[in-house]
């Protein structure tokens, strides 16, 4: 029986540069139990199937991780995978329970992710494998890295468009200000569009305070048909419900060479957007839509993205960000969370705590300096590499 | 950590000591582990275009259905799925976008030799239709959009045949 998936319970760690005291199976045990306190569940017996979310063998250097975190949480003889797709992983997996569920394959599924990326591995080793990453016998090779990417696109959007650096300052400072908001950010800074500026150069034109950061923590989302949700989660007659209304995927060339001459924006996030959009029946998304978690894994790449979702014009997003249409007070509160800047990206967890905040929020429990009021939509945007994979997921409160 | 084989860590620090459901399971040992990997990785059919480096010649592909001119080379044409002819290119071209980075991944033996800031930048090739990737040495300062580059080689040895050759200012 197929029918659209609700967001049964959440759980996560706090994210942190590294939870030295745990591996993966350990961070995964602890927001499992998280997410089991939430949804005021004793157990998983009722959950029918797993679904493993991380990015990297080499950095656990463990393959067939899946199998174990499936295996440390009691899963068997359940079915269950494991999905990767770089940066996207974490939407990708949730958009794949999403057909999980309305295939009918199964009526309830938990999404769990994990990353220890942070300093489990010396920084010349870090840096080595995040390398792998990029095409191998092209940019790799000649030392090319993501940030470089990153900042190549972003010097072509400011000679297209007259991008201006203290613009994606705006979004450096805004997200790791509203990170002070949220308990389980990693990062949460008060500071200025000139501290941004004035802080060292990484891969010009970004500085230090435009990057993300690398992350340890873990994840969970329980999806499940909404019968099964009211017949196996007490919690969730006590909350408005939430279902995952609209999900969308799209490609782009690994490297941004090869997307000549439209390399200053995304052009798989812009098929991902209409697509999800198309799924949910939105048709004025900055109208429709009350709050965003967006992939903001540079500074920049947020403007880029709010181009490519469609909520301003193709070269319109530095002025609309500086100007605070997505700040908390803005039209559209864009990552209240913190987004990857303050509150942190665990790869393979990231796309499941922007679906988790999303469910905060549209839920109405969010801490109350960073909740949107009154929020009955939300997206997810989230992507790998430059956006070769891109996935947005959109979630609506039904009262 | 770095020098040691393993340590000890006892978890003292945690300020949510209060009901630990983890109380029992506070000391932790991190070991230094060393994985080696050697490859011996084809190049495939890409392998003409790393080979004619050592001759100072460059070549792209081209697609005889769609006359794209694709630089890196591509063996099959992702449009027509047909295989392209290789074709030569003088090597000049002209500056797309850039970055100067800062901190070198130290990849292979030529990247990590490489002195921050360096430039990782995206050449238009003439009768090329694709951006090429490589570094361009030259102050990042003096860099503008749409400056004239070349191709310069080269002798070697180098870690990846990729470094036979780098952008220079035309
Ligand atoms: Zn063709």
């Amino acid at each position: 029986m197929s029918s659209l998936p609700v967001i049964a319970a959440v759980g996560c760690t706090k994210i942190a540069s590294e939870h030295r005291d745990c591996n993966a199976r350990d961070l995964l045990a602890d927001a499992l139990l998280d997410m089991l306190a939430d949804a005021g569940m004793a157990g998983l017996d009722a959950v029918e199937h797993g679904l493993a979310s991380y990015e990297s063998d080499h950095f656990n250097m463990q393959m067939t991780m899946g199998a174990i975190l499936h295996d440390s949480i009691g899963m068997m003889p359940k079915p269950g995978l494991r999905v990767e797709g770089g940066g996207a992983t974490g939407a990708l997996a949730l958009r794949t329970a999403w057909a999980h569920i309305q295939s009918g394959l199964c009526d309830s599924i938990l999404v769990y992710g994990v990353e220890k990326n942070g300093r489990g591995l010396s920084s010349r080793t870090a840096n080595q494998l995040f390398a792998l990453s990029a095409d191998v016998d092209w940019e790799t090779a000649i030392g090319g890295t993501y940030t470089g990417f990153y900042a190549a696109m972003m010097r072509a959007h400011m000679a297209k468009y007259g991008t201006r650096e203290e613009q994606f300052a705006h979004v450096a400072a805004r997200n790791r200000g509203n990170a002070a908001f949220n308990p389980i950010a990693q990062r949460p800074m008060d500071i200025s569009i000139d501290d941004v500026l004035r802080s060292c150069p990484v891969a010009e034109p970004y500085k230090l305070l435009d990057c993300s950061l690398l992350s340890d923590g873990a994840a969970c989302i329980l999806l499940a048909s909404e019968a099964w949700a009211r017949a196996h989660v007490p919690a969730y007659q006590s909350r408005p419900a939430v279902y995952f209304t609209g999900t969308g995927c799209g490609t782009d060339t690994m490297r941004l060479g090869d997307r000549y001459p439209h390399i200053t924006n995304f052009r798989a996030k812009q098929q991902a957007a209409q697509a999800a959009y198309a799924m949910a029946g939105i048709r004025d998304p900055l109208r429709e839509l009350d709050v965003a978690e967006v992939y903001d894994s540079y500074s920049g790449v947020e403007i880029q993205a709010v181009e490519d979702l469609g909520w301003v014009a193709q070269g319109a997003g530095g002025q609309a960000v500086a100007a605070g249409a997505f700040d908390l007070d803005g039209a559209l509160p864009v990552n209240p969370s913190g987004g990857l800047l303050g509150r942190g990206a665990p790869v393979g967890a990231t796309g499941i705590l922007q679906a988790l905040e999303i469910a905060q929020q549209l839920w109405g429990v969010a801490d109350a300096r960073r909740q949107v009021n009154n929020a009955k939509r939300g997206l997810t945007d989230t992507h790998a590499g430059i956006a070769s994979i891109s996935v947005v997921n959109i979630f609506e409160r039904r009262d | 950590m770095s020098d040691k084989v393993s340590s000890l860590i006892d978890i003292t620090e945690r300020d949510e000591s209060v009901d630990d459901m983890w109380g029992g399971f506070r000391q932790i040992e991190r070991i230094r582990l060393e994985l080696s990997q050697r490859y011996y990785y084809s190049l495939g059919r890409q392998s003409r275009f790393f080979i004619e480096l050592a001759n100072q010649r460059f070549f792209a592909s081209a697609c005889d259905g769609c006359e794209k001119v694709y630089a890196p080379p591509r063996p099959l044409c992702p449009a027509c799925l047909r295989p392209c002819d290789w074709r030569e290119l003088s090597g000049e071209g002209s500056l797309e976008t850039w970055s100067a980075l800062y901190f070198s991944p130290g990849t292979n033996a030529d990247v990590a030799a490489l002195e921050p800031p360096y430039v990782l930048a995206y050449a238009l090739l003439d009768g090329a239709d694709t951006l090429f990737p490589h570094l361009l040495r030259a102050e990042a300062a003096s860099l503008q959009r749409g400056m004239r580059l070349r191709v310069a080689y080269n002798e070697g040895p180098v870690s990846h045949p990729i470094h036979l050759m780098y952008f220079a200012p035309a």
